[in-house]
């Protein structure tokens, strides 16, 4: 029976186990002519093509003593260290190649170095003893041979793993020569170029400088008056104002935090199986508010990972920790719990190894590490970190915390600000139209005025029958319908009616006595409409608006405003009718009294849609006939009260219902003003919801080796620590997360400072000084920059983890801006800008391209954090793919200003990605990235020229060039500039030009043609301009959205 | 200053980088070793495969580990998982054994799922359809597939399919990507990446979900036919019977097609100003993308008409072929893209995960895909088409032969890991058998050693008809190597192949 398989989702390898070196008698026979002619060709070109290519960073080391680190470790780990690594379990003729004393006690590198068993080994030809075996599949080049062998002649010496060992500090040589260096960072560059025999590329001109830092910093181009005021701006500093004023904007938070939500798996959605909706923006909002503010990152790294356990943790702190909450939870009916919580922690250490130390622990879930120092005990005991949150597998959305953004503290203040002034003008405008406080706190003068009517006519849907008593209420029997609804129609002498009531009424022919006809004695009184007309017209109904609704007696979440709130639905007025047997009023008020010259015919339908028979049995309605309101039936019992005894909220009501009722218009008008500004208030202060987050079992559980990594297979208990590899953990830190966390940020910690700076690194370039950002093991790539890497790591910890400082240090060196054009000997020899030999040019990311056609129409809005938006989206999308009922929701969009938030906001379903997006590589967010692929195809074009989203942008961006200049050639100038943020050459005005004209003839001769372009999109279209003009234009700016610069950074 | 470089150098030293770009990562895709061994690739100018490594025309078909039965594969998959107990898998024994408790001793410590978990007995329930022989082969199949017993010599039938998972969405992404979790290629896209794509309009994976009809139905996921760590123009393309058939395909201005190029020209010609200037091969690369997508304006359209098809071939599909979305329309259009060299088509079925009613049930859903999938396999085999086309028809696992809750006229079946049910037909695999057999409760396989074909094993097939080795077949990522197939040892099913 097969071994079980390893249950390693992410990233085990091929070569993971030894039993694939025993395949041969697996293998596919491979036809003859095809080993012969295809694959050992295959194999030798492209290893000579691969030595030609790899030149720029390895040959020029051939005059240098040879590196053990930078020259010899590679070819181990990938050719020898399978078999001869790490792993203890798989160790074969227990010979160990990655320690020095091990690999020499074995004897292979005897003297003479030609006759010793390592070189006889590698050079030999003889299927039985060359190294390594053909089985493998793997095979030495000659100049590896030739490295091994040059290597063995000075000694065969070892190093330590280079990114295991803390950053040294090296200063970079001054050369009395470098008149183009501006910081240390162009130090260390040009050095490394000089050895090259390069040169750097000339510095880039103004406006691609601004392109790039704008979206470097901010992920937005920059706008025209920004273009236009750096153009102006003819100081020597002129570049580091732009610099410092990005670092200080509000976008550049967003920007930066888009980034991170890459790495921690952020989305809007659960993941896995029905992939429903969670709400964890609020942390979100934490990241962004963070990121602005500058917080340094070993507290950005500590409050994230541990938050809740600082001492006295703020309630912001325990927010931050929704960093390890936000992986995929499934709702898979029918799972095993704990084999989901078993994954949720895995995905934790995953996340954390790969974000902060760039280690693929995951390794060793199964089994030790096949190339790195981490045993399969180091995983467990690092898994013992996070293994201790009060979770489940099984929708596990527990713990959560109800903490409110840290935006919102600042709305909140706005609120009351707003709230302060109002009631001024309030007092103002009570003083003007004569009220007193005084006055304000005395019962109301006027008395309520009813005069209880019969209707004349009264029809009931499912045909019940109207019984009227004695008492002038009205009693239903017979037929009695799921949900039935009564038209009354009163022919009143009145001319003033400013209210109606109904009483509901106790009857005991009813199921309980009560005033209900549903079989347990309630109703649910889902709408009330009331129309007027009258007698001399007495056809032409119009719709009375009802302005407050308050009754003696509410039933909680069914509240009488329920009745009056348009839906006709299963909500509405009930009053507990199966447990409380009350008679019970409701007062429904006219926003104006009603009423004509000969009376008035009133007519009021009474819509009961809860189902199961929830109808009123018996009612008694009333007509105010007066015309001011009637006094609020919940007011009476506050009038009755003396003065003292009232408390605030009762004076408050009172006060505000005089206010209403009876002050002047402009009274009226602030008074509403305040009520809609406190419903705002406390929308804000209640509207956010409960964010997951970490917390700690008070007993942590307790954790074991799991064999082959699965879930129920228990080895050996372990405790939370620290991989040993690393520096240990110092005996006053606590043993949990925070311990961890403050283990990472250590200065003597040799990943973390250079994991970072690496990423920042690869934000701007591209590429990182190390290419393998997520892999600082043995198999990742030797840094192009070591030494640059570890200055950068040490400054950046130096100065207080201070991300902005660093940032700036990187846009500020002469590196940063060069030119992107460079020599055909400089890009044969740095064909990956891996020297850095010019400036970074990079199709920009998915998000950044959308939010440039937002910036480029003046669409975007600028409000930063909140909930996620619904932007314009395929029709059916999720359903066609995520479609059970119940579970699964159709796409709802948004409209307005929701429709031109940033790109980072975008609703985020891990099933189902926003796709426009999802073509330009933005990934599904399952688990955690920290790059993404930068491929070009047809699809992205088909974003580019027919998602509404930019053919919208499009539209505004042509109305702003019509606005901009009466010249065609200006305008031309201005929208480009727009998009490209520079003015267009002479030949490429030429070439829009002509676009523009034919355009113009096009929607010229029709008008039909135009109507369909600019009816793209939600937004309003500019009536002024004619359409055939607007329409030519949207076309020119369609071609400048479409064109490769667009969603290029320079 | 320095001389700004002719564009050609540039692109000829892009090309290089990006050759370069794949052996650094270590990635075996074939489609790119083509690319790097044939010098009149780079000389024919800017290729988005060239570019981006295989996925998009107009790539050429790359060398393989050795030569392909299959050019191409459609993969007719079964979203929640039909009961192989009724439709492939004859059990005769079941007959007496019906209604009996299945003994502890065969179910030996098998896991359940949460929800027969909690049940006290496991009364076992033979087809509710009978089993017939079919063809010259004598293939037994059950009466619930009526339109399957035509196919029955051309179709091998694996009864041996086991895989590891119990739960759909762990399960599906195992067999779509090779893990239970996400951040796995899809096999579309491993196709994709490592043969390239045979079709100058067309992308080389594309992916077609037939309209579900069940409100019981399992959802799917982007991943299963994403690309994961590979580069994302190896993801699938979504063919979609409702709206744009590749989203935001249609131009929603009303332009028609001269207006369309001309707007085309004006874009090109303003990038190639651009790329003389700065003299970035990514422009040309882009220009490339912009004539696809120009082309699949045509070419979409085109392929999704079926109105030059005879009515011979619409009767053979069935009523349904010309209703968007059904099963049957998805697979006349899968023979189509076929014919227009797309490399893998996935089709998705969705709604047989019966847990209750499934006698009930299981027939409307047979109904829906049975003509469609057979009519494939003889439209393909009349044209000549099935030698080198490779069908796969299954689910992501099997279901219980025990009862899950009702009785013995209204029960249904829960999942079933140990064993179950799939065919293959064409593309080099041998018409007419029966792979594996299953124990006589119909619970577990027989001499699973030998004859059991894991999950991994089926997709180290498909590769192999294709001409790649499953463990040559991998990509370099963040410095570790990723393949399909996983770390133990698994192997191509030899004994059903031609």
């Amino acid at each position: 029976m097969p071994a079980p398989h390893c249950r390693w989702p992410l990233v085990c390898r091929e070569r993971c186990l030894p039993d694939q070196l025993n395949l041969k008698h697996l293998t596919q026979p491979i036809e003859p002519r095809l080993r012969s002619n295809l694959t050992l060709a295959c194999m030798r070109s492209t290893l000579l093509a691969l030595t030609l290519l790899t030149t720029s960073l390895s040959t020029s080391f051939a005059d240098d003593a040879v590196q053990f680190n930078r020259d010899i470790r590679p070819i181990l780990s990938e050719k020898c260290w399978f078999c001869h690594g790490p792993d203890a379990e798989h160790r074969e003729a227990d010979l160990r190649l990655d320690l020095k004393p091990e690999a020499k006690q074995h004897g292979i590198f005897s003297a003479p170095v030609e006759k010793s068993e390592f070189q006889q080994r590698i050079t030999s030809t003889d299927p039985d003893t060359q190294m390594p075996p053909p089985e493998s599949g793997k095979s030495l080049t000659d100049d590896e041979i030739k490295l091994l062998k040059r290597w063995q002649k000075q000694g065969a010496t070892y190093e330590g793993h280079w990114a295991f060992s803390p950053p040294k500090s090296v200063a970079p040589k001054n050369d009395p020569n470098d008149a183009w260096s501006r910081n240390p960072i162009d130090r260390f560059v040009l050095q490394r170029l000089r050895k090259e025999n390069l040169s750097p590329a000339t510095e880039a001109d103004k406006y691609t400088l601004l392109r790039r830092i704008a979206l470097d910093l901010t992920g937005l181009p920059p706008t025209d008056a920004q273009i236009e005021a750096f153009e102006t701006d003819k100081s020597m500093n002129a570049y580091e104002r732009v610099v410092d004023r990005l670092l200080d904007s509000n976008q550049y938070g967003e920007h930066m935090a888009r980034f991170w939500l890459d790495a921690a798996r952020y989305a809007d959605t659960n993941g896995y199986q029905y992939d429903l909706e969670r709400e964890q923006w609020v942390w979100r909002d934490w990241v962004i508010h963070a990121l602005n503010t500058n917080m340094p990152f070993d507290q950005f790294t500590i409050e994230q990972l541990a938050g809740d356990l600082i001492p006295d943790a703020t309630d912001q702190q325990k927010l931050a920790t929704g960093f390890h909450r936000n992986h995929p939870i499934t709702i898979e009916g029918g799972v095993i719990d704990e084999e989901y919580r078993t994954e949720y922690v895995v995905d934790r250490v995953a996340t954390t190894a790969t974000v902060w130390m760039g280690l693929t622990m995951t390794c060793s879930r199964c089994h030790d590490h096949k190339y790195d120092p981490i045993s399969q005990k180091d995983f467990y005991r690092f898994f013992a970190f996070f293994n201790n949150v009060s979770e489940r597998g099984l929708n596990g959305f527990n713990p959560k915390a109800k903490v409110p953004s840290p935006y919102l503290t600042h709305q909140l203040e706005e609120a009351n600000k707003a709230i302060s002034a109002a009631e001024q003008q309030l007092k103002q405008a009570a003083k003007r139209s004569g009220l007193t406080m005084n006055q304000l706190q005395q019962p109301p003068s006027i008395e309520n005025t009813w005069s209880i009517v019969v209707p004349d006519t009264m029809i009931s849907k499912g045909n019940a029958e109207f019984n009227i008593k004695e008492d002038k209420s009205v009693l239903l029997t017979g037929p009695n319908i799921p949900n039935d609804s009564y038209e009354l129609v009163i022919n009143s002498d009145e001319k003033t009616i400013s209210a109606i009531r109904i009483e509901a009424l106790r009857d005991a022919s009813t199921v309980n006595g009560g005033a209900g006809r549903g079989s347990n004695g309630n109703f649910v009184l889902s709408e009330v409409e009331v129309e007027a007309a009258s007698p001399d017209r007495p056809t032409e109904f119009k719709k009375v608006d009802i302005a407050r609704a308050d009754a003696d007696y509410s039933q909680a979440n069914y509240s009488v405003n329920l009745a009056i709130d348009g839906k006709i639905d299963r909500t509405g007025w009930a009053v507990d009718g199966n447990t409380k047997i009350e008679d019970r009023t409701a007062v429904f008020s006219f926003t104006e009294p009603v009423g004509f010259a000969n009376g008035t015919i009133l007519r009021v339908r009474m819509k009961h849609e809860y189902g199961g028979s929830h109808q009123i049995a018996r009612f008694r309605t009333a007509l105010n006939l007066s015309k001011t309101p009637p006094t609020p039936i919940a007011l009476s019992k506050i009038v009755a009260k003396p003065i003292a005894q009232r408390s605030e909220i009762e004076n408050r009501e009172l006060r505000d219902w005089w206010l209403l009722s009876h002050g002047s218009p402009e009274v009226r008008h602030a008074a509403t003003q305040i009520k809609q500004l406190e419903r705002q208030r406390t929308q804000l202060s209640s509207g956010y919801p409960a964010t997951m987050v970490m917390n700690e079992l008070p007993t942590p559980r307790k954790t074991h080796v799991l064999i082959r990594g699965e879930y129920d297979k228990f080895g050996e208990e372990v405790h939370s620590e620290t991989p040993q590899t690393l520096p240990p953990m110092p005996a006053t830190f606590p043993r949990n997360r925070l311990g961890l966390a403050k283990w990472l940020v250590m200065p003597e910690h040799p990943l973390t400072a250079r994991v970072t700076v690496n990423r920042f690194w690869q934000q701007f370039f591209g590429t990182g000084i190390v290419k393998t950002a997520a892999d600082f093991g043995s198999q990742g790539d030797w840094p192009s920059h070591p030494e640059l890497l570890d200055w950068l790591a040490i400054n950046f910890v130096e100065s207080g983890w201070d991300v902005k400082a660093l940032l700036k240090q990187i846009v500020m060196s002469s590196t940063y801006r060069q030119s992107g054009v460079t020599t055909t000997e400089a890009l044969q020899q740095d064909p990956e800008n891996r020297l850095l030999s010019r400036g970074p040019r990079l199709r920009l990311d998915a998000e950044v391209i959308r939010d440039s056609a937002l910036v480029a129409s003046g669409l975007l809005s600028e409000r930063v954090g909140g909930p996620s938006v619904f932007p314009y989206h395929p029709t059916g999308l999720w359903q066609e793919i995520n479609n059970r009922p119940g579970y699964s929701r159709t796409y709802k969009q948004d409209s307005g200003e929701k429709l031109y938030r940033r790109s980072m906001y975008t609703f985020w379903k891990r099933t189902v990605p926003p796709p426009s997006m999802a073509a330009f590589d933005a990934p599904e967010r399952e688990y955690c990235q920290i790059s993404r692929s930068r491929t070009n195809t047809p699809l992205q074009a088909f974003v580019m020229l027919h998602d509404p989203q930019f053919v919208e942008a499009a539209r505004h961006l042509a109305g702003r060039i019509l606005e901009s200049n009466d010249d065609d050639k200006q305008k031309i100038r201005y929208g480009f500039q727009c998009c490209h943020t520079r003015p267009p050459t002479d030949q490429e005005t030429a070439v829009l030009l002509a676009e523009l004209n034919a355009r113009r003839k096009q929607y010229t001769s029709s008008t039909e043609a135009a109507t369909l372009l600019l009816g793209v999109g939600e937004s309003k279209l500019d009536s002024s301009t004619p359409p055939s003009e607007l329409a030519a234009w949207t076309s020119v700016a369609r071609v400048m959205m479409n064109l490769s610069e667009f969603v290029t950074k320079p | 200053m320095t001389p700004h470089l002719q564009s050609k150098q540039l692109l000829e030293s892009q090309l290089i980088t990006n050759r370069r770009h794949f052996f650094a990562r270590g990635g075996m895709g074939a489609a790119a070793l083509a690319s790097l061994l044939n010098p009149n690739m780079a000389a024919a100018g800017p290729s988005l495969a060239a570019n981006n490594g295989p996925g998009y025309g107009p790539g050429q078909p790359g060398p393989t580990h050795f030569p392909p039965k299959a050019k191409r594969v459609i993969y007719l998959c079964q979203s929640g998982a039909p009961s192989q107990i009724d439709t492939f898998d004859y059990k005769p024994s079941l007959e007496k054994l019906n209604g009996q408790n299945l003994p502890d001793s065969i179910r030996n410590g098998q896991r359940l799922t949460g929800m027969t978990s909690r049940q006290s007995s496991f009364p076992v329930a033979k087809s509710f359809m009978p089993f017939r022989q079919h063809g010259k082969s004598g293939q037994w199949i059950s009466d619930l597939l009526p339109w399957h017993s035509k196919i029955a010599d051309d179709i091998c039938i694996i009864r041996s399919m086991y895989t590891e998972a119990i739960n759909h969405d762990p399960a599906i992404t195992f067999f779509q990507t090779g893990h239970q979790q996400p951040g796995r290629p899809s096999l579309g896209a491993w196709l994709s990446y490592g043969l390239g794509s045979e079709s100058n309009d067309l992308p080389a994976f594309v992916v077609m979900l037939d309209k579900n009809t069940d409100p019981q139905a399992q959802p799917l996921y982007a991943r299963l036919w994403g690309s994961a760590l590979l580069p994302s123009n190896h993801q699938g393309v979504k063919l979609r019977s409702a709206g744009d058939p590749v989203l935001y395909l249609n131009d929603p201005t009303g332009a028609d097609k001269n207006d369309r190029r001309r707007f085309l020209d004006s874009i090109t010609k303003m990038n190639q100003l651009r790329r003389d200037a700065v003299g970035d091969p990514e422009i040309d690369t882009r220009i490339s993308a912009y004539e696809m997508a120009y082309r699949m304006q045509t070419s979409v359209p085109d392929l999704t008409n079926v109105s030059d098809e005879s009515q011979e071939t619409l009767d053979l599909y069935g009523p349904d072929a010309k209703v968007p979305g059904t099963h049957a329309a998805n697979c006349l259009l899968a023979r189509r893209l076929a014919e227009r060299g797309v490399r893998f088509i996935q089709i998705y079925h969705r709604g047989w995960d019966h847990h209750g009613g499934l006698p009930g049930r299981h027939p409307k859903l047979a109904k829906e895909v049975d003509q469609g999938s057979a009519a494939l396999v003889m439209d393909l085999k009349r044209r000549g088409m099935l030698d080198d086309t490779l069908v796969i028809w299954g689910g992501e696992f099997g279901r219980t032969v025990y009862r899950q809750g009702g009785n013995e006229n209204s029960y249904g079946r829960d999942h079933h890991p140990r064993c179950f049910s799939l065919w293959m037909a064409g593309g080099g695999v041998r018409g007419g058998m029966s792979y594996g057999e299953t124990d006589e409760w119909g619970y577990n396989i027989i001499d699973r050693d030998r004859y059991g074909v894991h999950v991994h094993d089926l997709n180290a097939t498909i590769l192999h008809l294709m001409g790649l080795d499953h463990q040559k077949l991998s990509y370099r990522y963040q410095g570790l190597d990723y393949r399909l197939t996983g770390v133990e040892p698994h192997q191509p099913v030899k004994d059903i192949l031609l």
